[in-house]
């Protein structure tokens, strides 16, 4: 005979005032709706408010109460876990003293503030900005980049004017904004070393382990900025692809959370394209470097401040699962890099092709010209070269074809070392690209979304208003 | 603002006007259309990070991310297999720690479990908690649905001296128990065979 698990009488016996209440067509048993009645489930209470049993069950619930000094819920807790428990001691053989992991020491070293820092700080050295900014963003990137402009690009140019003889088909196609020339070489030269190498960190330090003992260690530096530890997880993925990212702040717990990290993500957070190409351009310019790194990292922690003191709620309490730090499986991460690179390409591709029509239908009926001119002013503004505008377009329709513009701009030679700075502080906070808006609209909903891109255009046009200011008067050079 | 907090069956409809209004992109892997229904859906459902990803994969023999923390899968992720010569629907779903959710991706799960028509849940938990993961299974008892117990790591709780008695949990559970490692494919067979005794058992829905 099976275990059969008894709440305390006052309990049982509401379970069985409250059964015959209900439907009888419901999907689960009507013992278990009860239960969930008796601990307030906020829910079911939602569906069954207008029922005209629902002030009865009220009563029955009250009632109940009364006769327990602990919540409901606590109550039913305690006798499951009683229940529980009792199995569990019947069923396993327990080691007679807790055997700790050997990877214990570790997991002290990861979460101990005094070692876990360093140890935070040296993953994102060598693993973000000299794997993916210096090794992804620099080599690899001027490896493939320069490959194509000296060995496709040319063949593709001739092979076409040779087909088409008009002008217009030939530069859809390809010269300076065609699909091929700058639509797949943008996607596959800049944006895809870049993100294999982010994705290959990631999925080392997701599986390592790491990635929920960062939380820990950073759940109080997150609690000022009204944030759990819990979200450093999206934030991160962010780091890779903020679209992704939007659809991983789910995760979090209140409302609020996700409104703060929706945010961050949607401003801050540069993702692996911009982040690598970024990388990639300051590391020559150290000062550049350490100029848009401390402005993102004040941002982030400034704007996050802000957010945790005007989004209503409160701050939810940090519970999160550690998993033990197991060795990663080379075969694990391959397979999973690979799915999401799968995922981003078949997201991005389609998009930089469309970029590149639109460009070129723009530039044909010369809307993309009265755009580009409307922007140019901002340009002047912020201190830049008006053939910077054309990047500011291409970032709205995706953050990484924007850096891989900021790429070609900076090694056309156009961009002086103040300009690039002010370039990529503003290019990093400015507008989420469609995808990500599209999530977001789809995750928080559409006064959210607006609200939100609004404020970002807002900020990042004004911040690198300032900055620039700032740097001339301070006689900043690089 | 707050339609995203009602992850009702309304939700597939209101993301294909999303898709619309926006037009392009789609996410191929993650599926939330209930409308072709296979003969038998069976369900993967339990706390995070205790592998219902991985397993899901071994049985689908598609590719979902699996990773070594809490909340990878956010979303209902729907694959087929052949199993007793019939085609089965599995589900993997978000983690939850009980039928009362707290965050929205728990929401999910719990829809799942409360709204929509599924042949058999199959609870998995990690051996190495299973006091605290009994909890839910017993919940999930209660509901008087089909539930089948997946105790997985159980060569990692082997390492940490903790021996689950397979028999002795089903008998006192009153429910099918296999004890599993996924990732090795241990205890795949027996889970397969478990399976196959529900799918050949049909109508699956109501008795238990």
């Amino acid at each position: 005979m099976s275990a059969r698990l008894l709440y305390p009488p006052p309990i049982e016996n509401a379970i069985a005032r409250i059964e015959p209440l209900l439907d009888t067509k419901n999907r689960i048993s009507r013992r278990s709706l009860a239960l969930l009645l008796l601990q307030k489930d906020p829910i079911l209470r939602a569906q069954l408010q207008q029922e005209p049993y629902f002030p009865q069950i009220e009563r029955i619930v009250v009632e109940t109460q009364s006769c327990f000094v602990e919540s409901l819920s606590l109550a039913i807790a305690q006798s499951r876990h009683q229940f529980t428990t009792a199995i569990e001691q019947d069923i396993t053989i327990q080691p007679s003293k807790e055997r700790t992991s050997k990877y214990e020491w570790l997991h002290q070293l990861t979460v101990n503030p005094v070692t876990g820092i360093p140890i935070l700080l040296l993953v994102l050295y060598f693993g973000i900005y000299q794997f993916v900014g210096v090794f992804g963003g620099g080599t690899l990137v001027d490896g493939i980049e320069g490959f194509f402009e000296s060995q496709i690009n040319p063949v593709v140019n001739t092979i076409v004017a040779a087909i088409f003889p008009w002008q217009v088909i030939q530069d859809l196609l390809a010269n300076d904004y065609g699909i091929i020339t700058l639509g797949i070489r943008y996607a596959v030269a800049i944006v895809l070393p870049i993100v294999t190498t982010f994705f290959l960190m990631f999925s080392l330090l997701e599986d390592s382990g790491y990635l929920p003992r960062l939380s820990l260690l950073l759940d109080r530096l997150f609690k000022t900025i009204g944030l759990s530890g819990r979200s450093i997880i999206p934030l991160i993925l962010g780091l890779g692809c903020g679209t992704m990212a939007t659809l991983v702040t789910r995760t979090l717990e209140s409302k609020r959370e996700r409104i703060i990290a929706t945010l961050l993500l949607a401003l801050t957070i540069p993702c692996s394209a911009q982040l690598g190409v970024i990388l990639g351009l300051l590391s020559q310019e150290p000062t550049a470097l350490i100029v848009w790194a401390s402005v993102m990292m004040a941002i982030f922690l400034g704007i996050g401040f802000f957010a945790g003191k005007i989004v209503p709620g409160n701050t939810s309490c940090f519970y999160m699962e550690i998993p033990p730090l197991r060795l990663p499986s080379l075969k694990a991460i391959l397979t999973k890099t690979y799915v999401r690179l799968k995922w981003y390409f078949g997201e991005i591709l389609p998009l930089f092709i469309l970029a590149s029509i639109l460009i070129w239908a723009g530039k044909l009926i010369g809307v993309f010209d009265v755009i580009v001119r409307g922007l140019e002013p901002v340009m002047l503004w912020l201190g830049l070269p008006t053939e910077a505008a054309p990047t500011f377009l291409y970032g709205f329709f995706r953050r990484d074809y924007g850096a891989a513009g900021m790429f070609d701009l900076h090694s056309s030679g156009i961009l002086t070392g103040q300009q690039l700075v002010v370039a990529a502080v503003t290019l990093t906070l400015f507008i989420p690209c469609i995808a990500q808006l599209q999530f977001m609209f789809k995750e928080r909903g559409i006064k959210t979304t607006i609200a939100i891109a609004s404020f970002v255009i807002l900020f990042a046009f004004s911040l690198g208003y300032i900055l620039n200011q700032v740097l001339t008067i301070m006689e900043v050079s690089f | 603002m707050d339609c995203h907090d009602c992850h009702q069956s309304c939700q597939p409809k209101r993301k294909k006007i999303a898709w619309k209004l926006f037009g392009f992109g789609s996410r191929k892997s993650v599926n939330n259309d209930f409308s072709h229904h296979a003969q038998t859906t069976i369900a993967l459902v339990g706390s995070p990070n205790v592998g219902k990803s991985a397993l899901f994969n071994l049985l689908t023999g598609t590719y979902v991310t699996v990773s070594n923390y809490p909340g990878t899968t956010v979303e209902l992720v729907r694959g087929n297999a052949v199993i007793a010569g019939e085609k089965v629907t599995f589900l993997d779903t978000p983690g939850m720690y009980s039928l009362i959710p707290i965050t929205e991706e728990e929401r999910v799960a719990r829809d799942l479990i409360m709204n929509e028509k599924v042949d058999l849940f199959i609870h998995v938990i990690d051996a190495k908690h299973l006091g605290r993961m009994l909890n839910l299974t017993w919940q999930l008892i209660e509901t008087q649905l089909p539930v089948l117990l997946v105790v997985n790591m159980i060569d990692e709780a082997l390492k940490l001296g903790i021996w689950v008695d397979e028999n002795q949990l089903a008998y006192k559970l009153g429910i099918p128990v296999v004890t599993m490692e996924a990732t090795q494919k241990v205890g795949l067979k027996k889970l397969i065979a478990k399976v196959a005794d529900y799918v050949r058992s049909t109508p699956l829905s109501t008795t238990y």
